[in-house]
């Protein structure tokens, strides 16, 4: 009796090994193919003796000559609209964000539901023509080419109350009776935000941070038009995409690879820092809609 | 409190509105009549004096001569006895993105900008270069060669200064895989790249450049006209017939083998590549890589049915254009900049920096641009090469599916069904309906448009046909017209092709056409 | 079909259960296309009799009002500082100021012009004395169109608060009647941060989602009714003008605009552009669970270091990670060049170019690749349900002897679908618009020879979006046709989204979830 049950035991045991060497074997293969662009990146960028596309990945000769080259070429320039728009953008859109979001989850009044509605079916439009417009109106006001930074922002600030789903579904999960409790004794609405929900809210609201912040770091389409041209104006994706193009990419694809391991760096190392509360962002709220 | 929402809504509105829209008046503009007027008289030779001053201007050009062409632009400045000075940013706007960025808003563009030749008509249609005078256009007539005059030029005028005369291409070999003796025919490179486990790189699968290779190379035609305004009325296309099989016969040879890659860019020679087919721009990159076993030729030859084609192949350039300027000063300066930057001096310090090829006469005869191994190459292969006239923007869409097309045909007719299908599509183009064949309009310079727009006309009767009602100024012209070409129109005296039709006093009309056997008579009836 | 009740659907076995389940939701379809009809029609209905109780209304005010509350129909806020409301009053007068003033220096030229979209086009002139060519700009058709929509926004704004002041007047006079005390301004700012907080929260984002959301959306659905494109650009070369709805009738009917088949292409490129939205759906969902469920099982080692490797397709921008792949796929690229040193191929494989089968094999390399880009999301997202699970569930049914399938597919999945039901809605609408990942990858190659007539290269992986964004940059900028493809891909969209909402059991009631 006591022989069998220890069988069993081991019957299990030797399964739950099995079956845990086989769900190893299958993340570590994963991990590999995740990593091998990454890391094919990171290596072509330290390449010296060639700047164009080759069939082969370790290079030859390695040295920072693609760093220097990034250094002395407009990508400075770049670089530093990139980082003051994801600046300026993380603060100002998570303000709006969260504003919107906690009135839809708290309030309810008249036209509550016809403003969620109307905002649903507005998603639903394919956003890539109206760039365009949105272009012209900024060109009107003066917020392009050169001052394509502020015209940005703007543009990217302005629509982001569309994008209160997550955050709501996250506030939804906080008790009103919090609410409740602490309007008995006495305070106002905007204190009951301030004082008590927004310290509950802090994952959604470094997660609201966290994604506005790095949003602007990968918009072309948009950024191209806004730019129009002028290298001053750009983002790092927008100047980065034209060293692939055919007439630059022979000069210009290691340097595209060093750029890439400079942009990816901050926004990496925040975003691994921050996963915990990006985690319980997506979880508390996305999937609540 | 109810109101606040509403408020704020609509004062952040006002603010918006007034910060946009407020500063714009309307222009009022006198009606133009018919556009551009060629002057009568040759112009008064301007001494240049009323030129000074100092102007701020943006230039786009190629990456690869931003440096070069802020330079050139310092030596304008210090060498021109007007009092010009520019004070210019130089932005690396490539040339293909440089027309389509200059088509989405032509005012926030370049003052000048550079850009390759198939771009051309595309531009002038889209309102955005500005016409040379008629000083500079003999000075470049003259002093370019003719094909690139030809590139550069609409309806007789001139629209664009030549940059160069290099955009054609030819083939870089690998010296120590291919022997010199198969140089001439495809067959045998295909076999020496298949011997040797490397590709033979042509781009015939996305570049219909490339493709048109074969074509031209038993013959085949694709001419296109246009109007003065730039846009195509009519075309002459030889590609779907015996000779167009036999091309696309020969390009299968290629097409099919293990060893094909579809590709122009130079670097491939760094990855499996023993031929690649390109242009001058990838000499730098093919030379870093081979060393001195590069080698640069004239494409080879192919034999379909005992008989042998050389590969022909397109010959255009690349161009400069001046945006259209509001101030006849400032547009006189810009142009005398761009014909010193496009000039002897500006082409030759551009072929010793990136080693473009000239177009200039004088340049092409110097010793140092004769030597250079890719400027010799594309020389010899300009014998086989079509001058690249204007082409439809559509065609480069329709004629690459060639590639992919003839890649899938598993025997003669899917190759047939390939150049039907080409067909089918160019002709589609400019065809119309029988309805829209037989359909009236009225056309002139009129509401605004330029002898550019077609007014439908209804069936108001037997033989009578009417407009809406179209706003009238005293002054305009204009014609009726069949199938919005000019084969059947009618003017003022009632035969076919008179005179245009004269507009006596401002006012609401609608414009009644009454056909009686040749004669049709043209009414304005005043509403 | 035969319906069941809970008593005869319990008896059921699973196939039949799992059949019938199937068939409610089909037979669901016609009737919530139905309701939604009937919607609109009841919507439209309940504007009309709203609009008439309005013109009641604001009659009977009129009829019954006071002389400072006749007064202010014509100078708005009048009767509201009459009585004292200052603060209120003063709004309602500067905001009529501004109107006035607005629409008198520019808001009305803008409107007199919008039914032609201007009258005077460019044209050049010659300067014999400078040799030299200047253009003399006339009218602007975008402009028209941009600062017409704007205007008509602001005129019914202007109503809006006309109304309101209207409204008040009848408010405040009622109350005076029955001699309650008004609003004192000190109160009316009191309540922004308390019972009225929501408007002072909503405000600024809905300023916003106006100005650059809706009325970008609404010029955009009239350029479809216009000729706007690269040589009408309505400015530089010439004007453009209203075509009512000729450009609808290039792209739905078979023979379009100069023969080409417009509606074929369209069928086309809807068609991969649903299965394109399913399986980017489906396989990112099901297997992000799986790695979900594998990091998470008991006795798996560095589940931290498993995740954050997973997550970095998050962290890092899209346009390096595929941009770089989609040249690692190339055909002389590094992986052709590594399976060849391998000896397993003898060929290079053309991932992005070849077209066989439509284009299956680059279809297939951009639904594996969004993999790559897609599951870590599902990842963290599953994580955070499966630890959700009362754990006791696992343990009682393990009891009752249920193997890991069972357990997966009669707890996890179920409770997976309930939860994440609207989301896999939205992400599949995503999906249909999911730019980024083909153009970045393919930018839509390889070409699609049958519809080469068709505006801006169609390509066997192009998918509306990415069609729509290539007929605005190519040849001939056909904005007009752009916008009609938008105008389509949102109706697409927005039919599906109805039919699954009005279908799917959770999302009815939100008030379930708090």
């Amino acid at each position: 009796m006591n022989e069998t049950l220890e069988k069993r035991h081991m019957g299990l045991k030797a399964s739950r090994t099995i079956s845990n060497t086989l769900i190893y074997i299958i993340l570590i293969v994963m991990s590999v193919v995740w990593l091998i662009p990454f890391i094919c990146i990171v290596l072509q960028s330290f390449r010296v003796e060639s700047t164009w596309q080759v069939g082969y990945v370790v290079p030859q000769q390695w040295g920072w000559d693609n760093y220097k080259a990034l250094w002395n070429s407009d990508f400075k320039r770049w670089y530093l609209n990139t980082f003051i728009i994801a600046l300026v953008v993380a603060v100002l859109q998570t303000v709006i964000v969260l504003c919107m979001s906690y009135t839809l989850s708290r309030f309810r009044f008249k036209l509550r539901d016809g403003l969620m509605r109307f905002m649903l079916i507005l998603g639903m439009f394919p956003g890539m023509l109206t760039m365009i417009i949105l272009y012209r109106v900024l060109k009107d006001l003066g917020l392009t080419q050169a001052n394509a930074v502020p015209g940005l922002i703007l543009v990217y600030v302005a629509s982001s109350g569309m994008g209160y789903y997550v955050s709501k579904g996250f506030f939804d999960t906080i008790p009103k009776s919090l609410d409740e409790a602490a309007r008995i004794d006495g305070a106002t609405r905007a204190q009951v935000l301030t004082k008590i929900i927004l310290p509950l809210a802090k994952p959604i609201v470094i997660y609201t941070i966290l994604t506005a912040f790095m949003g602007p770091w990968g918009d072309f389409v948009f950024a191209r038009y806004v730019s129009f041209g002028t290298s001053a104006g750009m983002n790092v994706a927008v100047g980065m995409y034209s060293w692939l193009q055919l007439d630059q990419i022979g000069q210009k694809y290691t340097m595209f690879c060093a750029g890439g391991v400079i942009v990816a760096i901050p926004v990496t190392i925040l975003f691994m820092c921050l996963q915990k509360y990006y985690v319980e962002g997506v979880t508390g709220g996305a999937v609540k809609g | 409190m109810k109101k606040a929402l509403a408020m704020l809504l609509a004062l952040a509105m006002v603010f918006a509105l007034a910060a946009c829209g407020g500063s714009t008046a309307p222009a009022e503009q006198p009606a133009a009549d018919k556009p551009a007027e060629q002057p009568a008289e040759q112009p008064a030779a301007s001494t240049g004096g009323e030129l000074a001053g100092t102007y701020d201007i943006t230039v786009w050009c190629a990456d690869a001569i931003v440096d070069l062409t802020k330079k050139q632009i310092e030596d304008f400045n210090a060498s021109n006895e007007d009092g010009i000075v520019f004070n210019a940013t130089v932005e690396a706007v490539g040339e293909g993105d440089a027309a389509t960025q200059m088509i989405t808003d032509v005012e926030a563009g370049g003052d000048i900008f550079c850009f390759a030749q198939d771009q051309f008509a595309r531009l002038v249609q889209a309102g955005a270069l500005s016409k040379l005078g008629v000083q500079a256009s003999q000075t470049v007539s003259e002093a370019n060669d003719a094909g690139v005059v030809a590139a550069a030029s609409i309806g007789g005028e001139l629209y664009a200064y030549p940059l160069t005369s290099d955009n054609g291409y030819f083939m870089y070999y690998d010296k120590s895989v291919i022997p010199e003796e198969d140089l001439d025919s495809l067959e045998k490179l295909v076999a020496d790249c298949e011997a040797a486990g490397k590709y033979f790189a042509m781009e015939t699968d996305t570049s219909a450049w490339y493709i048109a290779s074969f074509f031209f190379g038993t013959g085949c035609v694709s001419e296109w006209e246009t109007d003065a305004d730039g846009a195509f009325v009519s075309v002459k296309d030889t590609f779907n017939s015996p000779e167009g099989l036999v091309a696309v016969k020969g390009m299968k040879k290629l097409v099919d083998s293990d060893y094909y890659l579809s590709s122009s860019d130079g670097a491939g020679f760094d990855s499996g590549c023993a031929i690649v087919v390109t242009g001058t721009w990838a000499y730098e990159t093919v030379k870093g890589i081979l060393g001195d076993n590069l080698g640069a030729t004239d494409l080879p030859s192919f034999e379909v049915d005992g008989k042998e084609y050389h590969m022909g192949s397109f010959n255009g350039c690349k161009l400069m254009g001046v945006k259209p300027q509001t101030d006849a000063v400032k547009a006189a300066a810009l142009h005398r900049l761009a014909q010193y930057l496009s000039g002897e001096k500006g082409q030759m310090e551009r072929f010793n920096a990136v080693a473009w090829g000239p177009s200039n006469l004088v340049d092409q005869a110097d010793p140092a641009v004769q030597a250079n191994p890719a400027l010799a190459a594309l020389l010899q292969q300009n014998q086989y090469s079509v001058p690249q006239g204007q082409i439809h923007g559509s065609w480069w869409d329709i004629a690459k599916v060639i590639g992919t097309d003839v890649e899938n045909a598993t025997d003669e007719a899917g190759l047939q069904a390939a150049l039907d299908n080409y067909y089918a599509s160019i002709s589609a183009l400019f065809n119309m309906s029988e309805e829209e064949k037989t359909a009236w309009s009225v056309i002139g310079g009129i509401c605004g448009t330029s002898w550019d727009t077609d007014f439908p006309m209804t069936a108001a009767g037997d033989n009578v046909f009417e407009s809406e009602v179209l706003e009238l100024k005293a002054g305009e012209e204009l014609k009726v017209r069949q199938g919005a070409s000019w084969d059947v129109n009618y003017g003022a005296d009632g035969t076919i092709g008179g005179p245009n039709v004269v507009v006596d006093a401002d006012g609401s009309y609608i414009v009644r056409l009454t056909i009686d056997g040749e004669v049709g008579t043209i009414e304005l009836i005043a509403q | 079909m035969k319906r069941y009740s809970d008593l005869e659907f319990l008896k059921l076995s699973k196939g039949q259960k799992f059949l019938y389940k199937l068939q409610s939701f089909f037979a669901a379809i016609p009737r919530a296309i139905g309701r939604f009809f009937l919607a609109i029609g009841r919507l439209f209905k309940n504007i009309g009799l709203g609009i008439g109780r309005e013109f009641a209304d604001i009659f009977n005010t009129f009829k019954e009002g006071d002389w400072k509350t006749r007064v202010s129909f014509l100078v708005m806020g009048f009767g509201s500082m009459a009585r004292g409301q200052v603060l209120r009053g003063l709004m309602f007068l500067l905001f009529e100021a501004v109107f006035i003033f607005y629409m008198v220096t520019a808001g009305g030229y803008w409107m007199s012009m919008l039914p032609s979209l201007g009258k005077i086009g460019p044209h050049q002139e010659y300067n014999a004395v400078l040799d030299a060519y200047t253009t003399a700009y006339g009218d602007n058709s975008f402009k028209i169109l941009l600062y017409g929509v704007l205007t008509m926004f602001f005129i019914v704004a202007f109503i809006y608060t006309w109304r309101l002041n209207v409204k008040q007047n009848k408010i405040a006079q009622e109350y005076l009647r029955s001699g309650r005390r008004l609003k004192s301004s000190g109160d009316d700012l009191r309540s922004l941060v308390d019972e009225q907080f929501y408007k002072t929260l909503l405000a600024l984002p809905l300023t916003g989602i106006l100005v650059f959301t809706v009325m970008p959306i609404v010029f955009m659905i009239l350029v479809a009714f216009t000729n706007y494109d690269g040589s009408h650009d309505g400015y530089n070369n010439a004007l453009f003008g209203w075509q009512g709805l000729a450009n609808f009738r290039t792209m739905l009917t078979w023979t379009g605009g100069g023969g080409v088949n417009y509606s074929a292409t369209f069928g086309e490129i809807l068609t991969w552009t649903l299965i394109w939205a399913f399986f980017a759906t489906f396989t990112n969902y099901f297997l992000g669970m799986f790695v979900a469920m594998m990091i998470n099982k008991k006795g798996i080692r560095l589940k931290k270091l498993w995740r954050t490797i997973l997550v970095l397709t998050i962290a890092i921008p899209q346009f390096i990670s595929l941009l770089y792949v989609s040249k690692m796929f190339a055909k002389n690229g590094i992986v052709n060049g590594l399976l060849l040193n391998l000896g397993w191929i003898s060929k290079a494989i053309d991932f992005w170019g070849s077209t066989a089968h439509n284009g299956l094999l680059p279809r297939v390399m951009v639904i594996v690749i969004n993999i790559w880009i897609g599951i870590p999301y599902l990842m963290l997202i599953a994580t955070g349900i499966l630890m959700n699970i009362p754990a006791d569930l696992y343990e009682s049914s393990r009891i009752d002897g249920a193997n890991a399938w069972q357990q997966y597919t009669k707890i996890t999945l179920p409770y997976m679908l309930f939860i994440t039901g609207p989301y896999l809605l939205t992400s599949f609408t995503g999906n249909m618009n999911n730019f980024n990942v083909i153009y970045l990858l393919t930018g839509g190659a390889p070409t699609n020879a049958a519809a080469s007539g068709a505006a801006g290269s169609v390509g066997y992986t192009d998918l509306l979006v990415t069609w729509l964004f290539k007929i605005t940059t190519g040849a001939e900028a056909q904005y007009y046709l752009a916008s009609v493809v938008g105008i389509l891909v949102f109706l697409v969209v927005a039919v599906i989204s109805l039919v699954v909402y009005n279908v799917l059991p959770s999302i009815k009631n939100e008030e379930d979830f708090q």
